[in-house]
């Protein structure tokens, strides 16, 4: 039961001291759960105190650890090494940081700089609907919400955006996409115009080339490409 | 480029001067920043988080609920909510807090709402609530349904209503900056020194008010689940600064961690009928507590399976090589396992490998939650002793201690505390800072304190290994100062502390950069993490009673001796000073309706 892997890690190392890139080979034994995390943490006790990496809640909770290993862009706390021993079928991972903003230290990325595209959505209700006449809370039926739920659980990790096929550098990317979605399909959201130019504008729906790639890697499963389409089609509550 | 040769180079780059400083930006800091940018609006607020950003908070984490007494419910009142909460809290919580935050406590579920989040809906389109552990219609009579909640994230509903809200009202963020010192003048707080890891840089921030809202800090436990960066660092900088923290020997354990990561398996699990077993399959919950059996209140189902491994009757994981034991959740039928318990399970499929339809899951109590704090009166406003205040210093949400909570938590009354406090917060520094005198120009002696401790690790050329250190203390801390304590295990654990302590001096860092320098940073919160086990220590080795989470097998009973709220000191490590404070018994004292319900009452469920 309680297994060991012999593991190797090639990290991508980055000093900012120095602006020299390499690429580090670690050895390892490593046991059948441990995550992803636990490992970079083996180093950092055993091996390496240098080797910087990034993570908060450590179970896919909070979308701070994300990295690429072997080329997928997922969580590192939610990868065990006998799932990633399975998965990618090696016990050689190659461990890279995100694409979506500049590294400042080997696998941590500058998160605030990847974050610009969400704050240029405006990630909130611009304009509130007037409160009910109760004075209460807004009535929203289950089933309109049921419309736009799946769309609200995203931890903006930014995996999807780092897996997105388009090239353009400008396009605000799925993540940033799913979050004015979904205030689009908000009943409470009353500046649907301003929303509906952003989305549609030419760093918006124009640059999604379809590939499905965002909900192929999303580690919430959320169907990202099916509420792009949705916007695409202008069809946000087609389905009531 | 940020690689510094000696420490006498270390210095205070730049000066911000917003109104209004927010140290930590989870549901609590930013509920305050977002009430005073609604009452005051162009504030200047700048806030800081030691995550990525604060939608990475500790808070997003958060599952259950909110409790709030809807006023439209015909049979719930809020009076029951309060009684619950005080029940709860085995005698001492605040009755002053406990009413100004359950008569609360629905507006904020509104304000809420109408900022956005997405609350859980009833057919008739309204906010949907469900039963939870402690809560109670009728003093203690039957469940009731009061927890207003985001299917099984309701903290990250909460978390991204108030970082969208601060966006919307232009708060300025500083992220992965860590607060290293606060700065005083004239027993006046007047801001914080701050270190930005992703630039290396130290900047004073001199604001009119400084509110804390740096959550929890049970990171000294071997299992737990607060997140990485929980490890007491907002605690340190209130005892650096000769300020007092309360109650901290009240430290909840959650029974049902998942061994390993110690990632939280709610309470449902139980409730739609897991059965705890030992390592021979018996259900001995059964023999402990004959009649609720596993759904016991959380300290006391985590002392039985503690009494379990201690007994012998536990297992021992082959992989994490941690003692647990096991939930069952076999014989649920399928249905249950597909609607209603999907999530967690998907935890136990995830972070151990194990499929609870055909396997048993390992299980074993998770330090999860401090009740105490720094000290704090009815509106956040931080207390050097049980009477005074310290003028423009305020905190919130788990940080602080007013208290909603005693010596034990109700599940759903935490994020509660956070929108109900932390409006209560922002209210009062609106009001403080509308009068407050500028700052001024930064204290001379600013960063001496901060800049002395990282010398101390910069130059530090010993032979002691920072993980080694790490493991003994939380081994350490788990075995003698977790669910069972007694003044044995106490006294060797605060000798052993200070061994720990004196060997973290002895440490040796792998890279003198301040550039996003982990190892650094991990011996400025080995500090934090030791000081503060100290405190817990020492203030449960003096409480010589049991009372909530605090457990002392030779005290076993509740004692009237200790009808107070302990309050520490300790400017070095080991140095501790402890005080008393009342328990705020005005509700009691009101002799309004049903007062005796809220006298010292006994705590039978």
């Amino acid at each position: 039961m309680s297994q060991e892997y012999d593991i190797t890690l090639k990290i991508s190392r980055y000093d900012p001291d120095t602006g020299r890139s390499w690429i580090q080979d670690y050895h390892l034994k490593a046991g059948r759960i441990l995550r992803f995390v636990d490992l970079f943490r083996q180093i950092n006790d055993e091996q390496d105190p240098t080797l910087a990496w990034s993570s908060s809640c450590e179970h896919a909770q909070c979308g701070t650890c994300g990295m690429k290993i072997n080329g997928k862009p997922l969580l590192a706390c939610e990868l065990l090494v006998k799932n990633a021993v399975e998965l990618f079928e090696t016990h050689t991972f190659r461990v890279e940081p995100l694409t979506i903003a500049p590294v400042i230290r080997d696998l941590v990325v500058d998160l605030e700089k990847a974050y610009d595209r969400i704050h240029l959505v405006k990630p909130y209700l611009i304009a509130p609907a007037p409160p009910h006449p109760d004075g209460d809370e807004y009535r929203i039926s289950p089933r309109v919400l049921k419309t736009y739920e799946e769309a609200t659980r995203c931890i903006n990790c930014f995996c999807c955006s780092t897996a997105c096929v388009t090239t353009q550098r400008n396009y605000l990317g799925p993540n940033a996409m799913l979050a004015n979605i979904v205030r689009i399909m908000d009943p409470r959201e009353t500046a649907e115009k301003e929303r509906l130019d952003v989305l549609h504008g030419e760093n918006g729906t124009p640059r999604c080339r379809t590939a499905r790639a965002c909900s192929f890697v999303c580690p919430k499963e959320i169907d990202i490409a099916h509420f792009i389409a949705l916007a695409k089609e202008g069809a946000f509550r087609r389905s009531l | 480029m940020r690689s510094i040769k000696l420490a006498s180079e270390l210095k205070i780059d730049s000066v911000l001067k917003p109104e209004v400083l927010v140290i930590g930006a989870g549901g609590a800091g930013l509920r305050c920043a977002a009430e005073i940018c609604e009452r005051r609006p162009g504030t200047s607020i700048i806030a800081v988080t030691k995550v990525h950003s604060p939608q990475k908070s500790h808070t997003s984490t958060a599952q259950g609920g909110m409790a709030a007494v809807d006023p439209k419910d015909p049979i719930d009142r809020i009076v029951y909510h309060m009684f619950d909460t005080w029940k709860g809290s085995d005698c001492s919580a605040d009755q002053n807090i406990i009413k100004a935050v359950c008569e609360s406590a629905w507006e904020q579920i509104v304000w809420l709402e109408r900022h956005g989040m997405h609350f859980s809906r009833t057919e008739e389109g309204r906010i949907a609530k469900r039963p939870f552990g402690g809560h109670m219609l009728n003093f203690g009579q039957v469940k009731a349904f009061r927890s207003c909640y985001e299917a099984d994230r309701t903290g990250k509903g909460i978390m991204d209503t108030v970082w969208g809200e601060s966006l919307k009202h232009g708060v300025v963020f500083l992220n992965q900056s860590v607060a290293t010192e606060l700065l005083f003048r004239n027993g006046r707080c007047v801001g914080a020194v701050v270190l930005m890891e992703q630039n290396g840089k130290f900047v004073a921030i001199l604001a009119k008010a400084t509110v804390m809202a740096t959550g929890g800090k049970t990171r000294m436990y071997q299992v737990s689940t607060n997140c990485r960066q929980n490890t007491g660092d907002g605690l340190c900088l209130i005892l650096q600064a000769g300020l007092p923290v309360m109650d901290l020997e009240a430290v909840q354990f959650h029974p049902t961690g998942i061994v390993g990561p110690g990632i939280l398996a709610s309470e449902a699990l139980r409730g739609e009928g897991g059965i705890l077993r030992n390592k021979d399959e018996e259900p001995f919950m059964e023999r402990y507590a004959p009649t609720a059996k596993d759904l016991a209140p959380r300290d006391v189902v985590s002392r039985c399976i503690m009494t379990e491994i201690r007994e012998g009757r536990g297992c021992v994981h082959p992989d994490h090589k941690l003692p647990h034991v096991w939930l069952d959740l076999r014989h649920l039928p399928e249905y249950i396992h597909k609607t209603r318990i999907l999530e967690v399970c998907g935890f136990f499929r995830k972070f151990v490998g194990v499929e609870p339809r055909h396997e048993l899951c390992p299980v074993t109590p998770t330090a999860h939650y401090q009740m105490g704090g720094a000290p704090t009166n009815e509106f956040g406003e931080v207390q050097k002793d049980a009477r005074q205040i310290v003028p423009g210093l305020y905190a919130c949400g788990e940080f602080a201690a007013a208290t909603l909570h005693g010596h034990n938590r109700l599940g759903t009354n935490s994020l509660l505390e956070l929108i109900t406090m932390g409006k209560v917060v922002g209210e009062r520094v609106t009001a403080y800072i509308e009068h407050a005198e500028n700052p001024g120009d930064i204290p001379k002696d600013a960063g001496s304190r901060i800049f002395s401790r990282f010398s101390g690790y910069l130059e530090a050329n010993g032979q002691e290994h920072y993980a080694k250190i790490r493991d003994a203390l939380r081994v350490l801390m788990m075995d003698k100062v977790g669910v069972f304590r007694n003044e044995k295990g106490l006294t060797e654990a605060i000798e052993e502390l200070k061994m720990l302590k004196d060997r973290a001096r002895r440490l040796e860092l792998s890279s003198r950069s301040l550039v996003m320098n982990q190892d650094l940073i991990q011996f400025w919160e080995l500090d934090h993490l030791l000081d503060i086990s100290m405190v817990i220590a020492q203030s449960a080795l003096a409480r010589k009673e049991s009372r909530g989470a605090h457990y002392r097998e030779d005290y076993p009973e509740r004692s009237p001796e200790f009808h107070y709220h302990t309050l520490a000191y300790m400017t070095d490590c080991g140095n501790i000073t402890l005080d008393k404070r009342d328990i705020d018994m005005s509700i009691f004292e009101a002799k309004g309706e049903h007062y005796e319900k809220f006298g010292i009452i006994e705590r039978k469920y």
